[in-house]
């Protein structure tokens, strides 16, 4: 015969034993402290809002066969108009307060020797140190000149941003 | 339950059930700093804006034209632009062919072929 003294006993021990063994859980799981920006949702928001603005800038108007902002951009240097439109567009957010998200644009070309360089588009007026989180999209435009001089012909470069939130 | 007092079995009970809550809550609680990695790490691996720009700018360089003519050497030039930057660039090897129109099959047929290493893109585009 079973003896039933000390089932309340039991039931505690048991409840002990789980709460232990979830302590344990926890305090092994919390070894690694894990931060939203560990996360990257930030990144992949920040990574698709400006894949969406170079696209958009990379749209010729009304959908006709002429030149796209972007193209027109690229090949007259003009660092200020892609500076005014790439930050309206990035930091826009409802209501009247602006998002702070600085950048730094790049060309990377095939120049006539056929090796890969990169030149300064535009950016921010904001110095990127190295310690920003950035992220990067890019673009490519087919444009009507060879970089770097200005020979004719046309010519795929790849208009590359690195974006990040200040 | 002999020798033992049974008074009071409720409170202990509900002592149980409070401090189990009490984890799972901080269970709970532990994983929702986690919610949404792994969704924003699948976006930001896949590289569809890469796919995405490759094919347009593959599918815009075939119509290039000069005088209303195919305009061969730009394209050759610029589909070799694309070719050499996106190997630098976006560590991915694209690969183009293309078939003219004829008098049988009056389109433009597009052959592109993506690959990063991970993700491998294939596409045969045709004019409409």
């Amino acid at each position: 015969m079973v003896n039933t003294d000390g089932q309340l006993y039991t039931i505690e021990g048991i409840a002990a034993g789980l709460i232990m063994l979830m302590t344990a859980y926890i305090v092994v799981n919390s070894t690694s402290v894990y931060t939203l920006g560990d996360t990257h949702i930030s990144d992949m928001q920040l990574e698709v809002l400006g894949n969406d603005a170079l696209n958009l800038m990379n749209t010729a108007p009304n959908s006709t066969t002429g030149k796209s902002p972007l193209q027109t951009i690229v090949e007259t240097d003009d660092a200020e108009t892609f500076r005014s439109m790439f930050l309206t567009m990035v930091n826009n957010r409802a209501g009247s307060d602006r998002d702070h998200i600085q950048f730094v644009a790049n060309v990377t070309y095939v120049d006539t020797g056929g090796s890969v360089s990169s030149t300064v588009l535009s950016d921010s007026l904001r110095p990127f140190v190295s310690g920003e989180h950035a992220v990067r999209v890019s673009d490519w435009v087919i444009v009507e000149k060879r970089f770097p001089d200005d020979s004719s012909g046309k010519h795929a470069v790849l208009v590359e941003v690195l974006l990040w939130r200040d | 339950m002999a020798g033992l007092k049974d008074d009071a079995q409720w409170i202990v009970l509900m002592g149980f059930v409070v401090s189990f809550s009490l984890f799972f809550i901080a269970i709970v609680l532990n994983q929702s700093t986690v919610i949404g990695q792994t969704t924003a790490e699948a976006v930001l691996e896949f590289p569809k804006n890469d796919i995405r720009g490759v094919r347009d700018v593959i599918i815009q360089s075939e119509f290039l034209k000069v005088n209303n003519i195919r305009d061969v050497n730009n394209i050759s030039n610029v589909q070799n632009d694309i070719r050499t930057l996106s190997l630098s660039r976006q560590n991915s090897v694209v690969n183009i062919s293309s078939t003219q129109p004829t008098i049988s099959n009056p389109y433009t047929t597009v052959d592109i072929h993506y690959n990063n290493g991970v993700m491998i893109y294939n596409e045969i585009w045709r004019s409409k």
